[in-house]
């Protein structure tokens, strides 16, 4: 195998992270005064002791914001620092930013200054804020068909409630921006963030500068997960601000516990659903209210709200739907991005309403679940048609591969027989649509300069955060110019190589910016063709470019890729192009929520099994098993990986992740020794991942199709796998009618819970 | 006042030599001074990692060690004598890619790659010193190291091509440290350094003067700072640390009664015997028969390579795990101070939430564990079942009489973690148990009443009715787990 370049880095030790970056002998080191509380007014800020502690040490508060004390695009509601007299709306809100001569001063510093403030009563629970008005924006629904009618002629109805826990990113490198002041009023800023231009944006509105005096870096990054999207904007600004103020080259890193308590995470979800089956188990309506806990600030919420409600009927076809959500802002960090972005809470929703069906039925939940699959020929609930679909192909290859039937007349034999391990299985399919559902954010740029050695660097939009996309672009144009992968850099995104990027998110990275480094290719190549024609004395149809030569009609000619560079470059012909790429086929009207948001969606299906320890309520995951969609791959060890990461975040997030707050609205578990993601030991040894076969994707990048948000979902058997071996230890308790309360993370807590009936 | 001391230490390749205060966290030195940045701080408290190094240590018995240790809980003066090796010193190797750095390339391994430094150093910790070089030998190495990326798969597939290309290294230490280096998993410096004609860097002079200033708060007891360095993540000095375990006195397991069998008289247990060492102790095992199958619930292999007994206990967790096992096993400590050295039973050393019976000027010294015929067993509960703190835990240990179908209580000793202000010993459930034969309504029984013995409260870990629901399933678990033939799992789960 040829190794990726920058993970050969990675092994060594050699990547360059932004705190391992070389310092300048003038840096300071920046960190952040936060809010004591959920919800305040500030009336001063009082940084005596924090002056006091070494001369280094400078306060800048919101009163040195030379621009626009704001960075909430969606809505206005995110001051950079909350100024005197303000409210701040969440515990952990930066207040004041302090800097130091080393990292130690600062954030020693950082604890020693004091608000005075007025403590205001804070509103944690979505419900209760949607009960009090709290709703940002306005509710939103989607809907198909007539719901009432339809639960009319329904054999069973059910209702039911759900809930999901957020989830913390855990980036191993937190958030961290180093920000240098250039000549004039410019800054240049190397910041962790999945969206330069963002990044770039908000520097510009708070400083007060046009975007051409902002120039944003982003390196490789230590893992993203959707965290650094909207959430990295923040610390890049903080960092521009003190430099701007002192003049001075400024790094702020988050410690562990200041980016757990500080930044967003996954929205907990608290949902109603209503559904109603006929006799033999046909899905004819469903109705779910989605009260999203959207946090203190708008952040990508709407955005995220609007992949829930996409994303309400799974992979199942459901004639009569009708699906409202409600951003309700709380007095909690403000819930962001990550991986799924919103379509896991909803898949969450409808398989417990499907499990509630199967129990209440006694109808096998495999096949509930198979006879309600989408089919090509049906439509989304938003009009969308369903072509190429593999929701069916994907379902009936899994039965077969895991054996289903077999495997569960295993797991009765052995609950027959086994007081104490009680085991369990479940099967789920996902439908995951693909583009940014705000449409305008479906473009990226490139730029690709083949050098005259014959050495290729390419520049997209896409930032490298450990999902590998580099690995993806670089193939993509090897592929296209015909050398070997070793040829291509791709190189880290700046703005200014490729300017107007959207965030590296939605899965799209590759979609769309391995499409704009093609189109750039592509121009490139054509201009190498047409000198090689010349060269050659051959008509440039006839010629193509492969394994480092140009060929004729396929047979090698003695031109090779070097000496055809070296002499295109000699004609004085530009061997760099720049790239653009806009999904195509894209149409939306949010007023009637009709139309086709995304370029193809990503089929699959999932088994888990588990074994629920009964006398001490521990859960224990036995395998997974999952066949996926994936297009023909760019590069399979690449999806392998994106595979088995977000399974492994989907089932924390489903099982494990526990992120508490308590009733005043402070984070419980605010460092990686309360809040546990998976381990070693928690993945099952047995994770079996096939790809489809032979289904390219006209749709994407080389006939392949995204790959990194869709898996996490598969995480949610995990928790129906348990569920279903407690159900085994105690009928009553989730069997017959099912829980009372569908609840992520189903922790061991829980567990124990619900084998003692202390649950419902 | 200075409260720097000379500290002179290999780095890799390199012999570092500073006036430097002993107490500052090693990741900081290593990142900020020795400007190694392959180290990577992920969370600062030991439980992701990334800032895992090597370091070596001559032994007195002429033999070394080799370990991997996150660097965020390692005091700077803890390399005074060693070996530090951190991933520059390991790519550092021929060709600059290890054995291991190339089994993680090839299955992909490494995505964004900020833990990958941190696997390659654990991985290679494990081929110099691991018991077993099998696949669970290695998931045991890296059970310390969190990936966000990768959900482990590739990783444990390249732990896997490793079983199979070294699973042949020699049995000798040194022999299998000289295989290693031939097959440029590890550079030349580190079979060099331990045939230094250096010695051990261990003293054996006891506390020598280390708690000098003890009286006026200067000085510091430091067994392996696992939890001192999560609660002081960025000390800035003002005491001498003392590093207990670097006392032979304090860092040994001997039999109570030199010459006499171990199993008829107990053990004497230095407080800096590190928890590694303690389960898999022969002397330990040997009175306490397969009390090494506990090791894995307990911290993760990197933590257990530098926690100690001493230190778990003085910490002063309600819910410390080696707490609730010593003193089921009705271990006495040792407390040396000023005027000389006093005992009290373990189970009486703890006076509050946190607080200890300790004396100014005190510390714990040793333990000491009395042999018994008891049957051991330990219980514990967390989210996540390795490297995390439990919910609850508790240890038992019961001398039965009688036939194996319905045995009778001599004499059982329980504790309890995580129930109260303080680790609990169950004296009431102990004194019901006395006597009763082990059947389903006894058990029953004493798992109520161990219930009632406790004072649990609600935090992050779960809630106060949770403890105690989960301790009285805990308590069954006990005797269902130590008495398999009494039937009770039958009766009480039907």
């Amino acid at each position: 195998m040829n190794p990726i370049p920058e993970s050969v880095l990675n092994v060594k030790g050699q990547t360059r992270y932004i705190d391992d970056l070389p310092e300048a002998k003038t840096l300071l080191h920046a960190a952040v005064a936060a809010s004591p509380c959920a919800r305040g007014l500030l009336k001063g800020v009082d940084a005596g002791a924090a002056l006091a502690l070494h001369p280094s040490i400078r306060i800048i508060t919101a009163a040195d914001i030379p621009g626009v004390n704001q960075l909430g695009t969606a809505v206005a509601d995110e001051p950079l620092l909350v100024a005197a007299g303000s409210e701040w709306g969440f515990r952990g809100q930066a207040l004041a930013l302090v800097l130091a001569d080393s990292v130690s001063l600062a954030r020693r510093a950082a604890g020693l200054v004091t608000f005075s403030f007025d403590e205001l009563e804070p509103v944690l629970d979505a419900r209760e804020a949607a009960a009090k008005g709290l709703i940002i924006l306005s509710p939103r629904t989607q809907a198909m068909g007539d719901t009432a009618a339809a639960f009319a002629s329904c054999a069973t109805v059910i209702s039911g409630r759900v809930e999901s826990g957020g989830q913390e990113h855990v980036y191993l490198e937190t958030q961290a921006a180093l920000a240098t002041p250039a000549e004039g009023c410019a800054m240049r800023v190397i910041s962790g963030t999945q969206h330069p231009t963002g990044v770039q944006e908000g520097i510009a509105r708070v400083l007060g500068l046009p975007m051409h005096l902002v120039e944003v870096e982003a390196p490789r990054l230590g893992g993203g997960f959707g965290g650094k999207e909207d959430q990295a904007a923040l610390w890049a600004a903080l960092a521009c601000l003190g430099a701007r103020v002192t003049g001075k080259p400024v790094k702020l890193v988050l410690s562990r516990k200041d980016d757990m308590r500080m930044t967003g995470k996954r929205h907990p979800y608290s949902s109603d659903f209503r559904i109603g089956v006929d006799s033999g188990g046909k899905i004819l309506a469903f109705e779910a209210d989605y009260y999203q806990n959207s946090g203190a600030i708008c952040d990508l919420s709407p955005a995220i709200l609007s992949r829930t409600l996409f994303h309400a009927a799974s992979a199942y076809r459901i004639p009569n739907l009708r699906v409202t959500g409600y951003m309700c802002r709380t007095n909690l960090p403000p819930f962001t991005a990550f991986r799924g972005f919103g379509a896991p809470q909803a898949f969450f929703v409808i398989e417990a309403a499907l499990d509630a069906v199967s129990r209440r039925t006694g109808i096998d939940g495999a096949k509930l679940r198979r006879q309600n699959l989408l089919c090509d020929g049906d439509s989304f609930h938003f009009g969308m048609p369903v072509e190429n679909c593999r929701a069916r192909l994907s379902f009936d290859r899994l039965v077969e591969k895991v054996k289903w039937e077999s495997l569960r007349r295993n797991i009765d034999s052995h609950n027959a027989k086994d007081p104490l391990v009680k085991r369990g299985a479940a099967l789920m399919p996902i439908c995951f649509g693909v583009s940014f559902t705000k449409l305008l954010m479906n473009q990226g740029g490139s730029l690709v300069h083949v050098y005259k050695d014959g050495s290729i660097l390419v520049s997209t939009g896409a930032v490298e955060m450990g999902q590998q996309v580099s690995r993806k672009i670089a193939r993509v144009v090897a592929l296209a110019f015909g050398v070997g992968i070793e040829r291509v850099r791709v190189e880290r995104t700046t703005t200014l190589t490729v300017a107007n990027t959207y965030p590296t998110a939605a899965s799209t990275g590759s979609d769309i910016n391995g499409m704009a480094a093609l189109a750039a290719c592509q121009e490139i190549r054509a201009r190498l063709l047409v000198e090689a024609a010349t060269l050659l004395g051959a008509p440039a149809p006839e010629l193509s470019m492969e394994s480092g030569r140009v060929m004729r009609n396929g047979s090698p000619t003695p031109l090779s890729w070097d000496e055809l560079v070296t002499r295109t470059h000699e004609a004085r012909i530009d061997l760099s192009a720049h790239g653009f790429y806009a999904t195509p086929d894209l149409v939306y009207d949010m007023k009637s929520e009709r139309g086709s948001p995304f370029a193809y969606h990503v089929y699959g299906c999932a088994a888990v099994t588990a074994s629920v320890d009964v006398l001490r309520g521990t859960w224990r995951l036995d395998s997974v098993s999952v066949v996926h969609d994936g297009g023909e791959s760019i590069d399979r060890a690449v999806d392998i990986g994106q595979v088995e990461g977000a399974l492994a975040q989907g089932l924390g997030w489903a099982l494990l992740e526990d992120l508490r707050f308590d009733e005043k609205g402070k984070l419980l578990a605010d460092t990686l020794s309360t809040y546990k993601v998976p381990d070693f030991h928690f993945m099952p040894e047995k994770v079996d991942v096939e790809f489809l076969e032979g289904f390219p994707n006209h749709r994407a990048v080389m006939r392949s199709k995204a790959i990194g948000e869709p898996p996490l979902v598969y995480g949610i058997a995990g928790y129906f796998a348990v569920l279903d071996a407690i159900a085994a230890a105690r009928r009553t308790a989730v069997g017959g009618e099912g829980p009372g309360l569908y609840d992520i993370p189903l922790t061991p807590e829980k567990t124990l819970d619900c084998l003692m009936g202390a649950r419902p | 006042m200075n409260m720097d001391s000379t500290i002179e230490f290999l780095a890799n390749a390199s012999v570092i030599r500073v006036e430097a205060w002993p107490g500052r966290p090693a990741l900081d030195f290593i990142r900020g001074d020795l400007g190694l940045k392959g180290t990577k701080e992920g969370c600062r408290e030991g439980d992701c990692g990334a800032c895992a190094v090597l370091v070596g240590e001559r032994l007195a018995d002429g033999g070394f060690s080799y370990r991997a240790t996150p660097s965020c809980l390692l005091a700077l003066g803890e390399l005074d004598g060693r070996h530090l090796v951190t991933i520059e010193g390991l790519a550092s190797c021929n060709g600059g890619l290890t054995p291991v750095m190339k089994a993680l390339l090839e299955e992909n391994g490494s995505q964004c790659g900020f833990c990958s430094p941190g696997v390659v150093i654990a991985l290679t910790a494990w081929l110099i010193a691991g018991e077993r070089i099998d696949e669970t030998g290695a998931v045991i190495a890296v059970e310390g190291n969190l990936c966000r990326c990768t959900g482990y798969g590739a990783i444990r597939r390249a732990a896997k091509r490793l079983v199979s290309d070294f699973s042949g290294l020699p049995a000798g230490p040194m022999q299998r440290l000289a295989a290693l280096e031939k097959a440029g998993v590890v550079p030349p410096a580190l079979a060099a350094w331990v045939m230094e004609e250096k010695g051990a860097a261990n003293s054996d002079a006891g506390m020598a003067g280390g708690l000098s200033g003890a009286d006026n708060g200067e000085t510091m007891v430091s067994a392996g700072g696992t939890d001192w360095y999560v609660r002081n993540p960025d000390p800035v000095g003002g005491y001498h640390p003392f590093f207990i375990g670097r006392e032979k006195a304090y860092a040994s397991i001997e039999a109570a009664y030199p010459g006499a069998e171990a199993r008829q008289r107990g053990l004497v247990i230095g407080a800096a015997v590190t928890v590694h060492e303690f389960f898999t102790s022969a002397f330990v095992n040997s009175i306490v028969p397969g009390i090494d199958s506990f090791e894995s619930q307990v911290a993760s292999s990197l933590i257990r390579n530098r926690a100690t007994l001493g230190g778990n206990v003085c910490n002063a967790s309600p819910v410390a795990d080696l707490t609730a096992i010593l003193m089921a096993l009705d271990a006495t400590v040792v407390l040396a101070g000023p005027e000389g050295e006093r005992e009290t039973p373990l189970a009486r050393l703890f006076l509050g939430y946190k607080k200890l019976d300790l004396r100014e000027g005190e510390f714990l010294a040793r333990f000491l564990v009395p042999a018994s015929r008891s049957r051991f067993n330990f219980e514990k509960v967390s989210k996540r079942r390795h490297l995390d703190i439990a919910s609850a835990n508790t240890a038992c240990a019961i001398e039965v009489e009688g036939e194996a179908a319905a045995p009778r209580v001599v004499r059982a000793a329980i504790s309890a973690g995580g129930m109260a202000a303080v680790p609990l010993r169950l004296w009431k459930t102990e004194a019901f148990l006395a006597g009763k034969i082990v059947d389903a309504k006894n058990v029953r029984e004493a798992a109520g009443l161990a219930v009632s013995e406790t004072r649990p409260m609600s935090d992050v870990r779960g809630s106060a009715d949770y403890r105690r629901r989960l301790l009285e399933r805990l308590v069954i678990a006990h005797f269902i787990r130590l008495f398999p033939e009494a039937g009770l799992a039958e009766e009480l789960f039907p």
